[in-house]
């Protein structure tokens, strides 16, 4: 059984996929029991792709959870990497019976719906079309068909009556965006739906608005954005009311991650581990407290050790995945920069031992962080120092105040030259085209003023 | 001919004549003197003779107008010893205030020795700058006789005796029209007030005169190595002023060794002045973009790209583009480069980490030797490019080399002079400021705005200010047809 494991894993990397050989620390029954909706196939699906140990189960899982639904594509999917992984397995084997009448029953579905909605609209009652639109759109959205559904979503809009119509619009729109991986999407959708509804409602939302808005950051890049508005969400409200996206654990995974990459050490103790609605999700994640505690008491290398035996969970995070890489070494080159405040100077062998791998020298990573300006250090090879270069306001002073003098006088010079060309009339002219067309249109063919220009 | 040498003697008749006293003696002198060459075939036979009774410093019109006379009649004056010792006698010590009233002649004398016959180019290049700086001392007008300078000094390889001239920033060039009538004798005035085309110390010049001077001057410096100062020549190009987005090839050209001699000097590309308008920057970037890949290369990549960079369009290409020579020293001082930008990163690195770490883009590989890299880091820092010192092998540790730091912090006391002297020369541009604005004050636009605004003022009429009303006349009636 080992190797067909082996050949799949092979063939996930060679497409660029991560590959977690430790066993996470969750169980995956009780992970999953934390969401609702489409996202459960995704998160399911991942585990299987990504995670050795749990892969077949996983798999199995997708497979089951794909049959609930009415989506042939992900069964399709999910068995195909499941014949890969473990062809013995009978769930293995297509399901043609189920798969052939979910299609028919797919088919006659839309069509049904879409006839639905073509009445509705001859009659032009609003709220009725609004129904069909949305109706069409689950509908398309739970076959799989992503397209289909934004754009029925969408055409909901302009039937709306109620704020509370308006909102739903949005999270349907916002929720087939996530699927889609279109980030900047999410965020235009989610900017309109704030603002419209009485303080008891908007309250209910925040967290739901918050947490969607602090993913799509995170899918652009943007940690120290998606870090606030993670840190943003309101614990007060039952997870249920965005479990379709996340679970509370996962907001306090994804804010206590990013703030420890993007925030400053004050700020992480007021923002993070004194924020009182914060602190309710991050009771439900321990360790990641732990983590910034230690960071901000100046334990890195504990921090980083924390971080490091919980890697592989999030690793299997499916919107956390592709970013961890970056995220663990923006917050190593921050414990870097941190340890090393204190100092003048330190050891590289000391450094080695705070936060080398087994055997591997921090030289490397030492270099690369001063060569892209992170790190104000300098590197002694041969005694085997690091200095750190200690800011020297006087000199820098002193030399830029050389500098602007000097600066002040060539363009002076400058300026009089530009002056005396000008008022002697012996500015570059171009010649004067009957065409009209630009000067240097083509690119070759230069004018070079010849005439006496007196 | 003591009649001859009565006329020529007669000037000046005492020493230290005031301005008013001397500018209607020069100017019958200068008559007088020009009769006597026009009238007489006699006066010529004696020239020679009377040239030994002339003191070039004292009666310089005169014995320039003897000297005007005996190269005429001379078929081969590079033959004739004592002419031409004359002639170095008079340009090295010529009375620049009577040179003032017999500028023509003047100009024919330097354009002559610029011809290059008449002495060996090093005498001559000598001579040119040392009369240039004597008409002009501040060396900040440009003249007609700068491009004969350069060129000559340029092209017969003989750039040292005119740096003293091309060293200095010229801020004034002749061609203002300008309303002031003063005496030219009065000591005190600016260099455009008495260098211009009526005089005859210059004559009318040409954008492209200015333009082809500076890029000689960058080519001498290019030569010398002085890469601050050819980049300077070469950025003064780049940034020419230009109307209706005109570009020349004489730019282009420029641009493309900007960039060369920037990416030496400074060790990356450089940025263009801001006073470079877009269309112009597009023109570089098109016409430019083999140097720009080559800058781009130098920069970010890695010594294998930057010759692959290079190598894709053959010497044959540089060569065309006359830039095979500095193309192959960019090559050459990238390993420097990367070298000296280690020193961001390390405070003590071992030779054999250098050669590791750096490529010499000459082979794409790193050297073979520490040795090599022994013998490159020495030349840098006798060359001054790398502050540093190599210290041997010793006690277990490898020989390594000790970046140190850039510069000693200055005592309070060094500082203070160094502003001082900073300062003294922007305070030195004082009268570079004043001529100027005397000289734009006094032009004949600028004076037909302020009768008009004082006119307009009258009526209650608002003007936009100079700048609209001579765009309004120029669009009108065509000012500069008036």
């Amino acid at each position: 059984m080992a190797d067909p494991l082996l050949a799949f894993f092979t063939v996930m990397d060679g497409q660029g996929g991560f590959v977690v050989k430790e066993a996470p620390k969750f169980d995956l029954d009780l992970y999953i029991q934390n969401y609702r909706g489409r996202t459960r196939f995704d998160r399911l699906f991942l585990v299987g792709r990504s995670s050795v140990p749990l892969c077949i189960d996983a798999l199995k899982a997708a497979i089951a959870e794909a049959k609930r639904g009415r989506d042939p594509q992900r069964y399709r999917e999910a068995v195909d990497c499941l014949r890969i992984a473990a062809p013995n397995e009978p769930e293995a084997q297509f399901d043609y019976a189920w798969l052939d009448g979910i299609e028919a029953s797919n088919r006659n579905e839309t069509h049904r719906l879409t006839a639905e909605l073509k009445g509705y609209k001859n009659n032009l009652i609003k709220e009725s079309v609004r129904m069909g639109n949305e109706d069409l759109g689950k509908h398309l959205e739970s076959i799989g068909d992503l397209n289909g559904a934004a754009e029925a979503y969408s055409r909901m809009r302009p039937d709306v009556s109620t704020p509370k119509h308006l909102v739903d619009v949005g999270k349907h729109l916002v929720r087939v965006a996530l699927q889609r991986r279109e980030w900047s999407m999410v965020n235009a959708h989610l900017a309109k739906m704030g603002g419209h509804q009485g303080p008891e409602d908007e309250k209910a939302l925040q967290p739901y608005l918050k947490i969607t808005q602090g993913i799509a950051y995170l899918g652009l890049d943007q940690y120290h954005e998606a870090a606030l508005s993670f840190l943003a969400a309101d614990a007060g409200v039952p997870s249920t009311a965005y479990n379709e996206i996340a679970s509370a654990n996962d907001v306090a995974v994804y804010g206590g991650l990013l703030a420890l990459a993007s925030m400053e050490r004050t700020a992480l103790q007021n923002m993070v581990l004194d924020n009182s609605t914060f602190r309710t999700f991050l009771e439900l994640e321990p360790h990641i407290r732990r983590a910034v505690t230690q960071f901000v008491n100046g334990r890195y290398s504990a921090c980083i050790a924390t971080l490091e035996a919980h890697k592989s969970d999030y690793l299997l995070d499916i919107y956390l995945q592709k970013h961890i890489p970056k995220i663990y070494s923006k917050i190593r080159s921050k414990c870097i920069v941190q340890y090393l405040i204190p100092f003048s100077c330190v050891t590289l062998d000391t450094m080695s031992t705070a936060f080398g791998h087994a055997g591997q020298s921090i030289e490397d990573e030492l270099v690369t962080m001063i060569r892209d300006g992170s790190l104000k250090a300098r590197i002694n090879t041969i005694d085997r120092l690091v200095t750190t270069v200690s800011a020297d306001p006087r000199g820098s002073l002193q030399s830029s105040a050389l500098k602007t003098a000097q600066d002040y006088k060539k363009q002076a010079i400058d300026r009089l030259r530009r002056m005396s060309l000008a008022a002697a009339e012996l500015e570059l002219k171009g010649v004067k085209k009957t065409t009209g067309q630009h000067a240097l249109g083509g690119g070759n063919e230069i004018m070079y003023d010849e005439s006496v220009l007196v | 001919m003591d009649e001859y040498a009565s006329v020529l003697l007669a000037f000046p008749n005492a020493i230290d004549l005031s301005n008013e006293a001397f500018h209607p003696a020069v100017r019958r002198h200068v008559r007088e003197v020009e009769e006597l060459v026009k009238d007489s075939a006699d006066f010529g036979s004696h020239a020679a003779q009377l040239l030994e009774h002339v003191d070039p410093a004292v009666n310089s019109i005169s014995y320039l107008a003897l000297l005007g006379i005996l190269l005429q009649r001379d078929r081969v004056p590079q033959t004739n010893v004592t002419l031409l010792i004359c002639i170095t006698k008079f340009l090295l010590t010529f009375d620049a205030r009577q040179i003032r009233y017999a500028g023509t002649a003047f100009s024919s004398l330097l354009g002559l020795i610029a011809g290059g016959n008449l002495f060996p180019a090093s005498v001559a290049v000598d001579l040119l700058a040392t009369a240039i700086l004597r008409i002009d001392p501040t060396g900040t007008m440009f003249t007609s006789h700068h491009l004969p300078l350069v060129r000559l000094a340029y092209f017969t390889d003989n750039v040292e005796p005119a740096l003293p001239v091309i060293q200095k920033d010229i801020v004034f060039f002749p061609g203002i029209k300008s309303g002031a009538d003063g005496r030219p004798c009065d000591m005190d005035l600016s260099p455009p007030a008495y260098i211009t085309p009526e005089s005859g110390l210059t004559e009318k010049i040409k954008n492209s005169t200015v333009l082809e001077y500076d890029l000689l001057v960058a080519k001498c410096f290019i030569q010398r190595r002085s890469w601050q100062q050819a980049f300077d020549a070469l950025e003064r190009i780049v940034s020419y002023p230009s109307k209706d987005h005109a570009c020349s090839k004489v730019m282009i050209e420029a641009y493309n060794k900007w960039t060369l001699v920037g990416l030496l000097l400074n060790g990356k590309p450089p940025t263009l002045p801001a006073s470079v308008s877009s269309n112009i920057r597009k023109a570089y970037s098109v016409l430019g973009k083999p140097y720009a890949s080559i800058a781009e290369a130098f920069e970010v990549k890695t010594a294998a790209a930057l010759k692959a960079e290079i190598e894709s369009l053959g010497p044959q290409f540089w060569a065309e583009e006359v830039n095979l020579g500095l193309v192959n020293y960019v090559l050459s001082h990238y390993q420097r480069w990367m070298i000296v930008n280690l020193r961001d990163i390390y405070t003590k690195i071992s030779l054999e980490d250098i050669r590791k770490l750096t490529q010499s883009a000459e082979t794409g590989k790193e050297l073979d030797t520490e040795a090599q890299v022994l013998a490159l880091l020495q030349d840098m820092i006798s060359s001054g490019m790398l502050n540093g010192r190599v210290e041997a092998a010793a006690d277990g540790k490898p020989a390594h080399l000790v970046f140190l730091a850039p510069t000693e912090e200055l005592s309070e006391a060094e500082f203070a002079t160094q502003m001082l002297q900073t300062a003294q020369r922007i305070k030195d541009l004082g009268p570079i400021v004043k001529a100027t604005n005397e000289r734009l004050a006094t032009s004949r636009e600028y004076i037909r705005y302020l009768a008009r605004d004082q006119k307009g003022n009258g009526k209650g009429i608002e003007f936009g200010g100079f700048e609209t009303t001579v765009e309004d006349e120029d669009l009108m009636t065509g000012i500069m047809a008036v």
